[in-house]
């Protein structure tokens, strides 16, 4: 049932989390945390917080956008 | 009850969660992005599964351009940062 | 009538002709679109796969293209019938459009889906759930077991095709 769809939305949510901790590069952090938003976003939709759901995945990839102009500027700095 | 939703819903849960494992795993940072978009295409899925009203289309559309947005500045931000 | 069970490997046949058929009716495989299609092309021929391959699945990526379409016009008729395809079809171009892709690769492959699918499940008994799992499985299929060995067999079918 939708019990199996629960227990995929905690998986990504743990796995994503744990190995944004874990992983060294920038990128390959921003990439994990684009697994726990998905775990994220599946929470939301369960509980019926469908118009949330809507918001926060399409504001997470804008923060990701600027958190890669940051990772920019912060290369161009000490040049 | 309906077992024809749970095997669509393991099918999906199943290729996500290999999908992440494998994108977590993979040592270079570009070839991870296929195996995330595999893993967007199947969390699309399973969100219109979760709660088949018409607002969940919305969602699910949402969030799999959301996905893809990001997966297109993830690229392009790193050839962009890396050639130098 | 079909069961669920034949019925899901016949629609991932049905869904990987559509969207390969329609990303090299779009001549995606030429050139990369997106500045991020091109990176994961160049980066796909670099450990060892096909230059057209890797710009189709980079286009695969980056862009919604044939292949998002496809998902989420199947979503969309498995809640609401032939008005979910519809709304899924109008959605999909409004999200082409944020994405600035000029193209139309991502509209065609929701109208072409969802016909198919309207045709298939009223005619031909398929259940509308089937095409949500065959869509997710050839996509699998296409990027999730190897890119490189897929990016070669889609390369060689776009030199025997254009």
């Amino acid at each position: 049932m939708t019990d199996l769809i629960l227990i995929l939305a905690i998986f990504l949510a743990l796995f994503g989390g744990i190995a944004t901790l874990l992983v060294r590069s920038a990128f390959d952090k921003l990439i994990c945390l684009g697994i726990l938003t998905a775990g994220v976003v599946l929470f939301l939709v369960e509980k019926g917080y469908l118009d949330v759901a809507i918001v926060v995945s399409l504001l997470m990839p804008v923060g990701t956008i600027f958190i890669l102009l940051l990772l920019g500027k912060k290369q161009e700095a000490p040049k | 009850m309906e077992e024809g939703l749970m095997i669509v819903e393991g099918i999906c849960v199943v290729i996500a969660v290999y999908c992440a494992i494998r994108a977590v795993f993979e040592p270079k940072t570009l070839k991870k992005l296929p195996y995330l978009n595999v893993m967007n295409f199947a969390v699309a899925g399973s969100i219109v599964l979760l709660m088949p009203y018409p607002l969940t289309i919305c969602a699910a559309v949402a969030y799999f351009i959301g996905s893809t947005l990001e997966s297109n500045a993830i690229a392009s931000t790193f050839a962009r940062l890396e050639e130098k | 009538m079909i069961d669920l069970i034949p019925a899901i490997p016949l629609a991932a046949v049905i869904c990987l002709l559509l969207f390969t058929a329609l990303d090299i009716f779009w001549k995606l495989p030429q050139k990369g679109g997106v500045s991020g299609a091109d990176v994961i092309g160049k980066e796909l021929e670099n450990s060892g796969g096909d230059k057209n391959g890797g710009w189709m699945i980079g286009n695969i990526i980056s862009s919604p293209d044939a292949s998002a379409g496809t998902l989420l016009a199947a979503c969309g008729y498995y809640v609401w019938g032939i008005w979910g395809a519809l709304i899924s079809i109008v959605l999909v171009y409004i999200g082409a459009r944020i994405c600035a892709d000029k193209g139309f690769a991502g509209t065609s492959g929701a109208v072409c889906a969802a016909l198919i699918i309207w045709a298939l499940t009223s005619f031909a008994g398929f259940p509308p759930e089937s095409f949500i799992a065959g869509c997710v499985i050839a996509i699998f299929l296409v990027e999730g077991i190897s890119p490189k060995h897929a990016s070669r067999l889609l390369g060689k079918i776009w030199r025997k095709v254009s």
